[in-house]
């Protein structure tokens, strides 16, 4: 499977072409061909009137982050600094305390992720041992005036709920 | 002011293609001493947009570090990705399950599909034309939606891992890219008949742009460069890596050493990719996608390391100088288009600006990836 | 006194055609580039997006008006008033109907040649005094464009008044108007049998682009090389003024090609002939000069030139010594 050297026709080429006005031509009709079937048909053209429609997003799009909580309400993250030091960015900031709540021994008592020094790489998402962080909140357009403000906490992130159903967001890690 | 004005016979003034600029791809400077139209001197100056990613590379662990090669080049994230998780794999020892091989290669090819539609976009619009950019992005947009739902996100796909990749891909994703073919294969018709059989595009692009094998040569050109001016040189082929091998393609190489010849380089080579990710499609092994004993802690045997890859823009090199920790010694990034751009500083001379744009659109730049 | 306020009318009404034109052909154009490349164009402001040029002129008249230091003054902010005044005077010339004019002047086409070649002036004046290298260069490539393009325009003119023997563009479309076959276009039942006719209408379409400045003879305003040519420096209404002088230019050729070659205002089937027909053929030629734009590339300067002197020339003075010779034999 050796790599063939080609040559290129010259300048010129076939009489067709040396009378200019028919490539000319040939070009005209294909924009011409645009023109007309985008304007009797306006449901084929490729554009997306965002903010009235928003885009569908798949499930394992890497969003906002959101930590998940126990059936009963207290939170599933056990302050084991595991997403801390993974972080390329490091941009999550935990301090963990004793947990005053549950079986385990230890819970964050702040968990902030600074929004603008996030990569949204997921690695947070693949480090966790408890499923406790997850990027599916399908939210991608967040904005602020100011930089603390894109400071998230724990109370925020808890509060966020999932883009997907359950069901959705596991096929999704699967992929099967 | 009554001493009369001395014309000097080839007088000259400096106009600064600044960094920024409509035609420039980025933030990229040009100096150039000019003779009206004619340009007798220009001197690229980079920099701008340095961001110490050399330096983050000694900082931070492999696996932090391989966040950063998406950001690179940001149109043909994957390939980068790539070729760094090949090196470590190769300095660590990391066996790779062969599905995973299949799925970074499909992965791969369709990001330099997707590049190779920007770059005809842009290049048709710096010569004016300003509609092919729309109908290219819009079968770009296909693609990135393929790779969306795979990889979780558009641009900066942190997908690849040592080992292998994350996340599987699923059926929806391969039938998708079985469908993707033939539309793209009409689309490619579309853009010859709308561009390169045009009399105008060919006016501005065969016989101009003149850059020898020699001068390819003398700077370390690669890919469309190079393959535009007769050098047979593809990484894929020459130093295989991963499954390339056990795939059908061809490299195409045209000699005419002008615009026109990188630019049927680059058309052909969308071509071919789409062949490899059919064969690759058809040859998809079942089994895992990381190996079983994925290393936690990557710390490879002290040493030097080397791994190329054939990326959109080039030549990609990794060279990896570990000394036996988790953070490497060194990781030296060797920039395709750094090599490719520097040539303009000599191709250009006697050329008009119209056609000194033309060629810098025909060397395919993305100036982050430069100035790393 | 009346006499005076009917001209005076005229003028204003002239005017207003102008600037109408000039500011709607622009949301037409945009829509028209939106529709080409599968995208809708503006399309919010009003129902069509109607209401987008006049919120455009609004807000183009609010943002500052900077002079850069150093610049010349008077020549500076003369330049785009060159430009658009000149494209507004010719419209007084131009007949719409047989009523439907301004001033019926007996050498209406020398006029309006007369004003177009004072756009150019304006041009020069923009680059010079913008004291920016690129508007400079983008100046003088449009001062080489516009003169190469003048001569076989103006020799295509020449061709069409042999034919009519006369400058008045009002007798120009009467002479057509007997029967579809005596448009200009059509060479067989016309004056002189001359078979070249629709290259000359094709020499005078392309030299109307290349006399505007208008793609893919745009090398003045190149946004890939010079980053807007010769209107660099200029922000808020200067550049609207320079806007709008292009496309009132664009009209104003569209109008003459209309007047020379289709008929004006008489009818295919020699029914209601009236300004709707011309109307429905100026803007079917500007709908071809906006598709045009949305297809092609840029040429070279060497080619543009190439095409003007050593191409349309030669053809358009073949063509003048051809009728001229037939119509002596016929």
């Amino acid at each position: 499977m050796a790599a063939k050297v080609k040559q290129l026709p010259s300048r010129g080429g076939t009489p067709a072409e040396k009378v200019y006005l028919i490539e000319i031509f040939k070009g005209m009709a294909i924009t011409l061909k645009h023109f007309l079937r985008n304007l009797w048909d306006n449901s084929n053209l490729y554009v997306r009137h965002y903010p009235e429609v928003q885009p569908d997003i798949p499930a394992r799009w890497r969003g906002r982050h959101r930590l998940l909580t126990h059936p009963d309400g207290t939170p599933k993250c056990v302050a084991c600094f595991m997403c801390q030091t993974n972080c390329p960015a490091d941009c999550i900031m935990i301090k963990a305390g004793t947990r005053i709540d549950g079986v385990t021994e230890k819970m964050p008592v702040s968990f902030t992720i600074d929004l603008a020094e996030c990569i949204y790489c997921g690695y947070c998402v693949e480090a966790c041992p408890e499923d406790a962080i997850r990027m599916d909140t399908g939210i991608y357009a967040f904005t602020s005036s100011n930089r603390e403000e894109m400071k998230i906490g724990m109370t925020e992130m808890l509060s966020l709920k999932g883009g997907f159903p359950e069901e959705e967001y596991q096929k999704g890690l699967e992929g099967e | 002011m009554n001493q009369p004005v001395e014309l000097q016979p080839d007088e000259t003034f400096v106009l600064n293609v600044g960094p920024q600029h409509p035609a420039t791809h980025g933030v990229l400077r040009i100096k150039m001493e000019m003779n009206g139209e004619y340009i007798v001197h220009a001197e690229t100056v980079v920099g701008y947009i340095h961001r110490m990613h050399e330096k983050m590379g000694e900082i931070k662990t492999y696996p932090q570090f391989l966040m950063n090669l998406s950001r690179l080049d940001y149109l043909g994230a994957m390939g980068y990705s790539h070729c760094h998780a090949l090196c470590v794999e190769k300095a660590a020892g990391i066996e790779v399950p062969k599905r995973a091989e299949y799925i970074r290669v499909i992965m791969v090819e369709l990001n330099r599909i997707s590049s190779h539609l920007v770059w005809l976009g842009a290049f048709i619009m710096d010569l004016g034309g300003f509609t092919p950019l729309l109908y290219t992005f819009q079968a770009r947009e296909h693609i990135l939606d393929m790779m969306e739902r795979i990889t979780g996100a558009r641009l900066t796909y942190c997908y690849i891992r040592f080992g292998g990749v994350s996340r599987d891909i699923d059926d929806q994703f391969i039938q998708s890219a079985r469908d993707f073919m033939p539309y793209m294969r009409k689309e490619l018709v579309k853009y010859h008949k709308l561009v390169t059989g045009n009399i105008i595009f060919k006016k501005r692009l065969i016989g101009m742009g003149h850059i020898s094998p020699e001068m390819c040569r003398k700077y370390g050109a690669s890919s469309g460069v190079a393959r535009g001016a007769g050098i047979n040189f593809d990484i894929r082929r020459n130093e295989p890596y991963s499954v390339y091998p056990e795939l059908e393609f061809e490299v195409p190489v045209y000699d005419g050493c002008d615009n026109m010849s990188r630019y049927m380089v680059r058309m052909d080579e969308i071509e071919q990719s789409l062949r490899i990710v059919e064969h690759a499609l058809d040859q998809l092994p079942d089994g895992p996608v990381m190996p079983k004993k994925a290393p936690k802690n990557i710390k490879p045997p002290a040493g030097d390391y080397y791994q190329a890859t054939e990326t959109a823009r080039g030549t990609f090199g990794v060279r990896l100088v570990s000394d036996g920790s988790t953070t490497p010694y060194r990781m030296k990034l060797r920039s395709p288009t750094y090599s490719n751009m520097h040539l303009f500083d000599e191709a250009c001379k006697g050329l008009m600006i119209m056609d000194a744009m033309a060629m810098m659109g025909t060397l395919d730049l993305v100036i982050p990836e430069i100035d790393r | 006194m009346i006499l005076t306020l009917t001209i005076l009318l005229a003028v204003i009404i002239a005017i207003a055609w102008a600037a109408f034109n000039a500011a709607y052909l622009v949301l037409a154009e945009r829509r028209g580039a939106g529709i080409i490349q599968r995208r809708p164009g503006p399309n919010i402001n009003g129902p069509f997006g109607l209401l987008q040029p006049p919120l455009d002129g609004i807000k183009l008249m609010a943002k500052q008006l900077i002079i850069p230091d150093g610049a010349d003054k008077f020549m500076y902010i003369s330049a785009p008033v060159l430009v658009m005044c000149p494209a507004i005077m010719s419209f007084v010339a131009l007949p719409y109907s047989d009523w439907l004019q301004a001033q019926n002047i007996d050498v209406g086409l020398l006029m309006v040649f007369a004003f177009a070649s004072m756009g150019t002036m304006g041009i020069v004046f923009a680059g010079w005094s913008s004291r920016n290298k690129y508007s400079l260069m983008a100046a003088m490539r449009s001062v080489s464009q516009a003169v190469a393009y003048e001569i076989p325009m103006i020799i295509t003119a020449l061709t069409i008044t042999l034919m009519a023997g006369t400058t008045n563009l009002d007798a120009i479309v009467a002479q057509q108007s007997e029967n579809f076959f005596h448009w200009n276009i059509f060479p067989l039942f016309g004056e002189t049998h001359n078979i070249l006719m629709p290259f000359s209408f094709l020499i005078f379409f392309i030299c109307s682009m290349a006399e505007t400045n208008r793609a893919p003879f745009d090398l003045g305003e190149a946004e890939g090389e010079l980053v807007a040519g010769f209107h660099i420096e200029y922000g808020s209404m200067g550049f609207g003024l320079f806007f709008m002088g292009e496309y009132a230019n664009i009209v104003i050729g569209a109008t003459l090609a209309t007047i020379f070659f289709l008929g004006g205002w008489s009818c295919p089937f020699g029914l209601f002939p009236g300004v709707w027909w011309f109307l429905i053929k100026m803007y079917a030629i500007i709908f071809t000069i906006i598709w045009i734009r949305w297809t092609f590339p840029r040429t070279t300067i060497y080619g543009l030139l190439n095409l003007s002197w050593k191409i349309l020339i030669p053809a358009s003075l073949v063509n003048l010594l051809l009728t001229a010779g037939l119509m002596k034999v016929f």
